[in-house]
């Protein structure tokens, strides 16, 4: 029970990681390999203005989710626009890793190397659940993972704004023409995506301790998960993280710590292999396009 | 831009001989260099050259075959515990050792190009990125093999049993980077090199040249593996410590950014790369973060401002150095004219036979059992409104696509479902809708790609220069010159396709489908965005196509063409067929009129 729980929070964060990747690759066909950077990011400014500041939890969050959508917003202003056609171009891999690399160090610099302790919510306090001690933070984490989830599939489906992301997602350059700004539609899934890459560090920080490299193997762990889920697909992120982080949690009791984090890398690798549209899409997806499209 | 042709020689000579010199020099230096210098800048140097043979190994794959892959430093650092192992526990000679890191190295690769014929870029960075994180777990974790976090200390490096001293490692190590310099400059300057470019800039159209991408990636993955596999085995016999943490990301953030300087896919983009990002940290005694923000800033910066980086830059200042000396050398060639590509007709009277062919698209039939017969040595037009399937039906025969039903039938032979570069074997060229020429390669190199199935030199011929790659070479490039004098371009040979008109561009696309020397030229929309004069200049060479006995099938819009050129016309609508014959009799048929002008004709 207590490794299935967990298992979920850990995979929650997972999801968290790999839908905000979704948001961002399903408008514009990239991987923002900065992700793990803006969450760390999330988690070292929300510490600060605790610490430092004495904020409380919720505002010294709320400066947070500022920070890292400000952070996506340059970022795709400096590493992304310019590039123009970004299938064509792969230099956004390259651009997005220099982003990491300056958001990483510029953490050292600020917060220096010492891994920090983080406040859990409701002050760490258990509950016993048939017969397992269970950390509340660690239900809350799964529950504000799934809220997110529930609030980010209810927009796309039934707002305006979502209509507008699907069609931008679809066909940036026929939407442009039928009055949808892209690029606006593309900023603000970036500055969502730094939002939920907030939230989802000053949820992770009490378990890994906030530090400049906490974000380091969770981060590679997102793309994990958003692997297994497919690209973009809201629902498959979650299912990837959930399915990542309960392998994880059941496994380790048989296996060392190291090789259990090596465990997600090759799910992924596999995933990749035979499934590369994701475990949600086996088989039916991307069948039917035409091939003289390509032509 | 500056303007160079074929008249260009004397400049390209006048480089050369600076070049030359530059060459010269810098040998001379890297020589005498250990004589000058201090110990730490001797250490130095020895760091320097064995990550510019990392840089070189790297860019092979990433930057000419454009697979970007985050893994260089696993591999570096398999390739070093692989060769340190060997060396150490296993007690055996350094260079066996080197042959073991190559082999590691080898098997790596193929873990990564595994999948890497199907995905697209994201994917690949992706995976190699995990190999990068389960090749630390592993050295990091099998502490029985590697010795974990601590490191592994290896013995003194020594080669047939005599210890080496610092000045000996510093030869050996050049003299491996001389041997490497060597190898890449074989294998880039022959058709291979080529071929990996090619591949980077177009897969579709380089499997209409012949190429079959998934075995280039593969080998292209596989070379550079083991280029810097032998780096790694040198590094750890040199520095005789290594530990997990040299490995990690920071190297392939390293590796990463010496291409990104010096230029991807060049000869010299590596060492200059290497010899700046070295450079750079020992100048300002910077603090580790602070030399990483640098790192990060040139990445994003040169990334946008300076993509083909440093050699990038200079290749586009002084087009001259890169001219062909093939074309430079023409002497006195017998005037050229189509007869060359004459073919014989023997085999079955319909060169090309298409039954009940279909291709469905999730609900929508793109093509139903459409049957189509093109007479030997005939030009076939293929016409229909928008969206009535002709390219795909020409997807489905050149192998660009495969059909749900039916066959393709060639020359007698069943092809249906054959990849593309099998096709150009069998005698298919072909163009596209949209230009797919090499934009990294120019005019003429384009044109040589057509010929290149006819290339026999392999790899070691390649790399040795070998008398048969020298003749080969020379006859492709005078023969790809002579196939753009047919077409009236051999002027624009050094030029990039890019800079080229869209008409132009189109008769470079069929001057390197005459290359490929086809028995059937299928032709996609030739005349889309050509204006009149080149509208009459193209039906006039489709014409002399069709003379020397190439049959031709072509899909066309431009009707004055369609019907001044064509022998036979097809017209399908919504994937059928609907009527065929003569031009005579189609351009009268009621039906046609009916598909074209959207109700029934009552005058005309």
């Amino acid at each position: 029970m207590q490794q299935l729980i967990f298992g979920l929070a850990n995979g929650s964060i997972y999801a968290l990681m790999a839908l905000a990747i979704g948001m961002v690759s399903s408008t514009t066909g990239i991987v923002n390999f900065a992700h793990a950077s803006v969450v760390m990011m999330g988690a070292m400014v929300s510490w600060w203005m605790m610490v430092i500041y004495g904020l409380s939890y919720i505002p010294a969050l709320f400066v947070a989710i500022a920070v890292s959508i400000v952070l996506n917003i340059v970022m795709y202003e400096t590493c992304v626009k310019k590039l123009g056609d970004l299938q064509d171009n792969v230099g956004w891999i390259i651009t997005l890793f220099g982003a990491s690399i300056i958001l990483d160090n510029i953490a050292r610099m600020l917060f220096g190397t010492e891994p920090q302790a983080f406040p859990y919510l409701f002050g760490g306090k258990m509950v016993t659940f048939f017969g397992a001690n269970i950390m509340l933070h660690e239900l809350m984490m799964i529950t504000i993972a799934v809220v997110i989830g529930v609030v980010y599939q209810t927009i796309i489906k039934k707002t305006r704004f979502g209509r507008a992301v699907r069609a931008v997602a679809f066909r940036p350059a026929t939407s442009e023409l039928m009055g949808i700004k892209s690029e606006k539609i593309i900023l603000s899934c970036f500055a969502m995506a730094g939002a939920v890459a907030a939230i989802g560090g000053a949820l992770i920080a009490p378990i890994t301790f906030a530090s400049y490299t906490m974000t380091y193997s969770i981060g590679l762990k997102g793309f994990a998960a958003a692997v297994l889920g497919g690209f973009g697909n809201t629902k498959g992120a979650f299912i990837g993280g959930f399915i990542l982080g309960l392998i994880e949690a059941f496994i380790s009791i048989f296996v060392p710590a190291g090789i259990k984090d090596s465990i997600s890398f090759v799910i992924m690798i596999i995933v990749i292999i035979f499934l590369p549209e994701g475990i949600m899409s086996a088989k039916f997806f991307n069948r039917n396009l035409s091939a003289a499209e390509k032509v | 831009m500056p303007s160079f042709s074929t008249e260009t020689c004397p400049l390209r000579k006048k480089y050369s001989l600076w070049f030359t010199i530059l060459k010269l020099a810098l040998l001379f230096i890297c020589l005498a260099f250990p004589f000058m210098a201090g110990n730490y800048y001797l250490r130095f140097a020895i760091v320097l050259f064995i990550y510019i043979i990392v840089s070189i190994g790297y860019d092979i794959s990433s930057g000419y075959c454009g697979m970007l892959t985050l893994s260089a430093a696993a591999i570096f650092g398999a390739g070093a515990y692989a060769s340190a192992i060997t060396v150490t526990t296993l007690k055996m000679p350094f260079l066996v050792g080197m042959l073991v890191a190559m082999v590691v190295t080898g098997l790596i690769s193929f873990l990564i190009s595994l999948p890497a014929y199907k995905v697209k870029g994201n994917y690949l960075a992706l995976i190699s990125l995990g190999i990068l994180e389960i090749v630390q777990r592993i050295l990091n974790d099998w502490t029985s093999l590697t010795h974990g976090a601590a490191g592994f200390f290896l013995p003194p490096w020594s080669i047939f049993g005599m210890n080496l001293t610092d000045y000996a490692k510093y030869y050996v190590i050049f003299f491996f980077l001389i041997l490497i310099m060597l190898f890449e400059w074989g294998l880039i300057k022959s058709h291979w090199g080529r071929d990996f470019i090619a591949v980077k800039n177009d897969e579709i159209a380089a499997s209409g040249v012949g190429i079959n991408n998934r075995k280039f990636k593969v080998i292209a993955l596989l070379i550079s593996s083991m280029i810097i596999g032998v780096a790694g085995s040198l590094y750890a016999s040199y520095s005789e410590f290594i530990s997990p943490d040299t490995f990690g990301f920071y190297l392939t953030i390293f590796i990463l950014l010496t291409v990104v300087i010096g230029g991807t896919g060049t000869l010299s983009g590596p060492a200059i790369g290497v010899t700046i990002v070295m450079i750079i940290p020992e100048f300002f005694n910077a603090s580790p973060d602070l030399k990483q923000i640098v790192f990060g800033g040139l990445l994003i910066i040169l990334t946008q401002v300076m993509p083909g980086g440093i050699t990038g830059r200079i290749k586009e200042r002084f087009r001259a150095i890169d001219d062909n000396r093939h074309i430079e050398n023409l002497g006195d060639r017998p005037p050229i004219s189509f007869e060359k590509y004459r073919v014989n007709a023997d085999g079955p009277e319909n060169i090309l036979e298409v039954k009940n062919l279909t291709r469905r698209f999730g609900g929508l039939t793109a093509v139903g059992n459409l049957d189509l017969e093109v007479k030997r040595g005939t030009v076939h037009s293929l016409i229909g409104p928008n969206g009535a399937g002709k390219t795909t039906t020409v997807n489905l025969i050149t192998g660009i696509d495969k059909p749900s039903e039916g066959s393709v039938i060639f020359n007698g032979e069943d092809i249906t479902g054959m990849e593309p570069f099998d096709l150009v074997k069998r005698g298919i060229a072909r163009t596209y809708q949209h230009v797919r020429l090499f934009k990294d390669l120019r005019v003429i190199d384009n044109v040589a790609m057509g010929g290149r199935i006819y290339y026999t030199y392999g790899l070691a011929g390649a790399i040795f220069h070998s008398r048969k790659k020298r003749k080969e070479e020379k006859e492709a490039y005078l023969e790809a010159y002579d196939c753009l004098k047919l077409i009236g371009l051999e002027s624009k040979s050094n030029f990039d396709p890019g800079s080229l008109s869209t008409g132009q561009q189109k008769l470079v696309e069929i001057a390197r489908a005459l290359c490929e020397k086809p028995k059937l030229m299928v032709l996609d929309e030739p005349c889309a965005g050509l204006n009149e004069t080149e509208v009459e200049e193209l039906s006039e060479i489709i014409k002399k196509i069709r003379d020397v006995g190439i049959t031709v099938l072509m899909i066309e819009h431009h009707m004055s063409i369609v019907m001044g050129i064509s022998d036979y016309i097809t017209v399908i609508d919504y994937g059928k067929k609907i009527a065929e014959g003569t031009t005579a009799e189609v351009s009268v048929d009621p039906v046609v009129r009916k598909a074209y002008l959207g109700e029934e004709v009552t005058a005309c």
